[in-house]
């Protein structure tokens, strides 16, 4: 059922604590052809290079940590089929620690902010909060968020123009919808750069959890023209 | 009919970047629309005003460039992809729920049945 | 340690190790008790079991009028086989739904059919369909924790791995050493409590469920710093996952689709499990529940078929799901909808077509012994969610980790916070002198050049794990691996290499601290289950294939020096009343 292929993987190397340039090293990996990138990143550890530094725990498409770029493409390792020939890259524009590994570290300063805790203006209830069921559904999705960065590494807007970038639009958009947040959300989303958008879609089309930050965009934008606010 | 599945995102990197596509080919229409009209502006200029006859001159190649069919194809191109690609930005933030895969082939689709139309204005 | 600047001394009230739902809601309730908490990630912070996880949350809401706290208990104890620490069981069931409320008040929106009516379905076991959700699934459980921890700025160190918990002279604990992973340096916490919320150990088994994280570094941390183990034995394995691709084998598939009409309706079929002859092999094992068994029989089940080479040429067995459910599938759980997809194609996704599953290891059912404030033996460590052990007993109830992480995480914060207050800061040099011998010992192997690289190590142990440890188990080859596992720790692990010399993000030298902690649960384990001479639960031993009562006990397990020891104690007794099986007590109503 399932034949065996052989892949041709550059990784980029690089250890910044140590200086240097980086540089691309060549490797070939056999197996099935359903490997997933990580498969290959994971056997070139185990197999040929035991000092590649390079991240990932869940393997399914949900921690987000395992994103890399895929000849010049920001993608999860996990979930990207292997390629036969491939160059696999740290994600853009993050400072990269070792190898593949990039510093979050910046991303979770913008998280936290942004306040994305609902802002409640009275307590919970401590009973079920009265929330429509389709507002609840909707809520849930806008909350599949991986956090994994692939729309803001390819975000040509965050490359060109002050803008935080798609994945934390999709986050502020989550709590202007949720009926317990009482925070206008809107003036955040200006301050990040809403504007600078250039709803180009990129970022709907590269998201691994099928979700569109660029709708989150066109929806404070349109609350911005028309003043709309919660649903 | 049968329920949408969810997407199959495995191959990500295997496909064309439409949104990259896209906002190139709507920079560059625009940068032809506009290189047009300053050419057009300074062709009428030669043609109208006689002080500046002597520049006619300066610019042999206007005419050389104005009878090529390909370029009026790429001008037709770019307006109608320029001005559709525009409007369905504008749409889409007023509030219009528009795929955009299946509009921007459309709009490409609308833009190249117009440069068609054009050479075939020539070809005849 | 090159010099001093690779050691750097810190200090907190409550220190957490595990960014799981356990340690962020024990960092929620000790920040908000007032303690100075620090809270420590050995990857990102989103790198946890937890949100890998279904979110399914088992819970009475009021939404089913015929459950109650008290069915949910009597579920707890009955799928636990008795053998669960009661006093926690009954906590569990009196405080779930509180702790669900606490997350719809951090963000969570529970699935509803109305306004104020949560939508309820089953998982495995249970007699009631009492089990909240949502779509975003640990995916938002864990994302509105995590918001919680920036609103409080409670500092959350990614990168950092406990290491050991140390004891001071007054037995107390001291302080932490963690090992800074991003940059290579170690830090010294000085603090009064310590919380493990480190997860479970699936990483011990070849297939498993679990993020590579979950190597059981909090458990062996607390049994070497002398807390006890309890049901250590019991590892909970999931019989539906996938088979392919490589990256993704283990991953369970998701109740729902094997469930069919059962999610909905405790009376309904399940899906049929055939081998590759097209049999229903699952009749033989449990002619009554059939496919709708429990978790623990089912698998067993499986892996028999595929040990005896009745599956398929990829190592599962055939799923027949029931494309009736495909659209209460689609619209509840999207996400697994998608993985279907993308693993294994369009007719799978649409429940249309054979699906290829095998079991894998899912949940550590033992882990450290806690009382209701998961205080530990040691005063000043504390345990909570998936490290702790007692709650489930022998097998757990699909859905009641959830709770579990929730409930006893506050507890364990409440607790620890206000042990910290009650002591005070530590002394300035409590602890740093071992720490420091401690962080210079595991060092070694950066500098050694021959010897096996942990990666193959590893391999080695989770395979003795999966054969001889897991399912299926007898005397003497536990026997036989105990021996391995000694072989490995005299004679592999003092030689072990680490192939490059960076600091930074060096996994080698990572795993090389996972493989201690691995090899001293996998001894606990294989010890304990020796010990149990019965079947019970998830726990099956070929040489003892029938229950036994006097068995109605638990396996502590402690060290004495570098010995594991392992005592049986007589399961906490319930009251009378609290024997009455489930079964009569549901069709008397
Ligand atoms: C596929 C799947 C589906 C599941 N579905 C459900 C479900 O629907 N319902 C349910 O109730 N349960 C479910 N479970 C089980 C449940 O997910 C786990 O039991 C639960 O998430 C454990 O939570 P935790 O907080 O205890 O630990 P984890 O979430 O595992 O967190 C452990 C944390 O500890 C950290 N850590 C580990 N070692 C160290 C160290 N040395 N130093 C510092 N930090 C460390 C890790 O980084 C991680 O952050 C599922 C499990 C799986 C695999
Ligand atoms: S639509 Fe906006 S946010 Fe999304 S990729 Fe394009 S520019 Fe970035
Ligand atoms: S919106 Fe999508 S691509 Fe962006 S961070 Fe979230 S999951 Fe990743
Ligand atoms: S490893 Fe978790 S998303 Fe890829």
């Amino acid at each position: 059922m399932s034949e065996q292929i052989t892949v041709v993987a550059e990784v980029r190397r690089h250890d910044p604590s140590q200086g240097g340039e980086p540089h691309y090293q060549r490797f070939e990996v056999t197996g099935v052809d359903s490997m997933r990138v990580l498969d290959v990143i994971r056997s070139i550890y185990e197999q040929q290079a035991g000092d590649l530094a390079y991240q990932f725990a869940c393997r399914v498409g949900r921690c987000g940590t395992c994103a890399v770029k895929v000849n010049g493409v920001p993608v999860l390792a996990c979930q990207e089929r292997c390629k036969p020939e491939m160059r696999i890259e740290p994600l853009t524009p993050f400072p990269v620690l070792r190898d593949l590994v990039v510093d979050r570290s910046e991303v979770e300063t913008r998280y936290a902010a942004l306040k994305l805790s609902p802002q409640r203006s009275c307590a919970h209830p401590g009973a079920p909060e009265p929330i429509d069921p389709a507002l609840a559904e909707k809520l849930c999705h806008l909350d599949l968020c991986l956090a994994c960065m692939v729309c803001v590494s390819a975000c040509p807007a965050v490359a060109e123009r002050p803008f935080d970038g798609p994945a934390f639009m999709l986050k502020l958009r989550h709590m202007a919808l949720h009926p317990a947040d009482s925070a206008d959300r809107l003036p955040q989303a200006l301050e990040a750069g809403m504007l600078e958008c250039f709803n180009c879609d990129l970022c709907t089309q590269l998201c691994p959890a099928d979700l569109s930050p660029a709708q989150a965009v066109r929806d404070f934008r349109r609350q911005m023209i028309f003043g709309k606010g919660k649903p | 009919m049968s329920l949408a599945l969810p997407r199959n995102t495995t191959r990500q990197s295997e496909s064309m970047l439409l949104g990259d596509a896209a906002r190139v080919l709507h920079r560059l229409s625009g940068t032809v629309i506009v290189v047009f009209v300053l050419v057009h502006v300074a062709a009428q200029a030669v043609l109208r005003a006689p002080a500046l006859a002597g520049w006619n001159a300066a610019m042999p190649w206007l005419p050389v460039v104005q009878n090529q069919p390909w370029i009026h194809a790429v001008l037709y191109f770019s307006i109608v992809f320029h001005a559709l690609y525009g409007l369905r930005l504008l749409a889409t933030e007023l509030g219009a729920r528009i795929d955009y895969r299946r509009s921007l082939w459309i709009i490409v689709a609308l833009a190249a049945l117009a440069a068609v139309k054009e050479l075939a204005r020539y070809v005849a | 340690m090159r010099d001093s600047n690779d050691f750097i001394l810190e200090s907190a009230d409550v220190l957490i190790a595990g960014s799981g739902a356990a340690g962020m809601r024990a960092a929620i309730a000790a920040h908000d008790a007032g303690a100075k908490v620090v809270l420590l990630a050995k990857g990102p912070r989103r790198a946890n079991h937890t949100r890998m996880s279904g979110g399914r949350y088992n819970a009475v809401s009021g939404a089913n009028a015929q459950d109650s706290v008290e069915a949910f208990y009597r579920d707890t104890v009955d799928s636990g086989m008795g053998i669960n620490d009661h006093e926690l069981a009954r906590i569990l069931a009196d405080e779930a739904m509180q702790r669900a409320y606490d997350l719809e008040s951090y963000g969570l929106a529970w699935d509803r059919t109305e306004a104020r009516k949560y939508y309820l379905s089953m998982t495995g076991g249970g007699t009631f369909v009492r089990t909240l959700g949502s779509i975003d699934e640990g995916i938002g459980i864990t994302e509105v924790m995590l918001h919680q921890l920036h609103a409080r700025s409670v500092p959350i160190r990614d990168f950092h791995m406990l290491v050991d918990v140390v004891v001071g002279r007054d037995g107390r604990v001291a302080g932490a050493l963690a090992l800074d992973l991003s940059r290579g340096v170690w830090r010294y916490y000085r603090c009064p409590s310590v919380i493990i919320a480190t997860g479970g150990t699936s990483q011990l088994y070849e297939t498993s469920s679990g993020p590579a994280i979950n190597t059981g570094d909090g458990i062996a941390i607390a049994l070497r710093a002398g807390a006890e183990l309890v049901d250590i034995e019991f590892m909970q394995f999931i019989p539906i996952s996938f088979v392919s691709p490589p990256s993704a084998r283990g991953y369970t598939l998701t109740e729902p689709a094997h469930y069919g009409m059962r999610h909905f309706d405790p009376q309904a079929e399940a899906a049929h499990l055939v081998n590759n002859k097209g049999e229903r092999f699952v009749l033989a094992h449990d002619p009554v529940r059939k496919e709708g068994s429990t978790r623990d029989v089912l698998a067993r089940a499986i892996m028999i078929e595929i040990l005896a080479g009745r599956g398929t040429p990829e190592g599962g067995v055939l799923m027949l799901p029931d494309k009736a459910v495909f659209e209460a599938f689609l619209k509840e759980r999207p996400t697994y909808v998608k993985r279907l997809l993308e693993n294994y194609g369009e007719a799978q996704a649409r429940l249309e077509a054979p699906i290829a599953v095998t079991p894998s290891a899912l949940y550590t059912l033992g882990g450290v012994r806690i009382d209701p404030w998961c205080r530990s033996r040691v005063p000043g460590l504390y345990a909570a969610g998936e490290a702790a052990g007692g709650v489930h007993g022998a097998n757990r109830l699909g859905g009641s980790s959830m709770p579990d992480i929730q409930v006893f995480g506050r507890r364990a914060g409440m607790a620890a916070a206000e042990e910290a207050k009650a002591r005070g800061p530590v002394a300035a040099a409590d602890g740093v002198s071992e720490a420091r011998a401690r962080a210079a010992a595991l060092e070694a192997c950066m500098q050694r050049s021959g010897g096996m690289r942990p990666v193959e190590v590893k391999k080695r142990v989770q395979k003795l794990m999966w054969d001889h440890v897991g399912l299926v188990r007898s005397g003497p080859k536990m026997e036989q691996t105990l021996r391995a596992f000694g072989d490995i720790r005299s004679q592999v692990l003092p030689a072990i290499k680490v192939t490059g010399a960076s600091r930074i993000l060096n996994r080698e030298w990572m795993e090389y601290l996972e493989l201690e902690n691995m090899l001293d649960i996998a001894e606990a384990m294989v010890a304990s289950s020796l010990l149990r001479k019965e079947t019970r639960g998830a726990h099956y031993r070929t040489d003892y294939p029938e229950l036994d009562p006097h068995w109605t006990a638990n396996v502590w397990v402690r060290r004495e020096g570098a010995a594991t020891k392992v005592e049986r104690h007589a399961a906490a007794r319930p009251g009378a009343a609290d024997m009455q099986p489930n079964e009569q007590k549901a069709t008397a109503q």
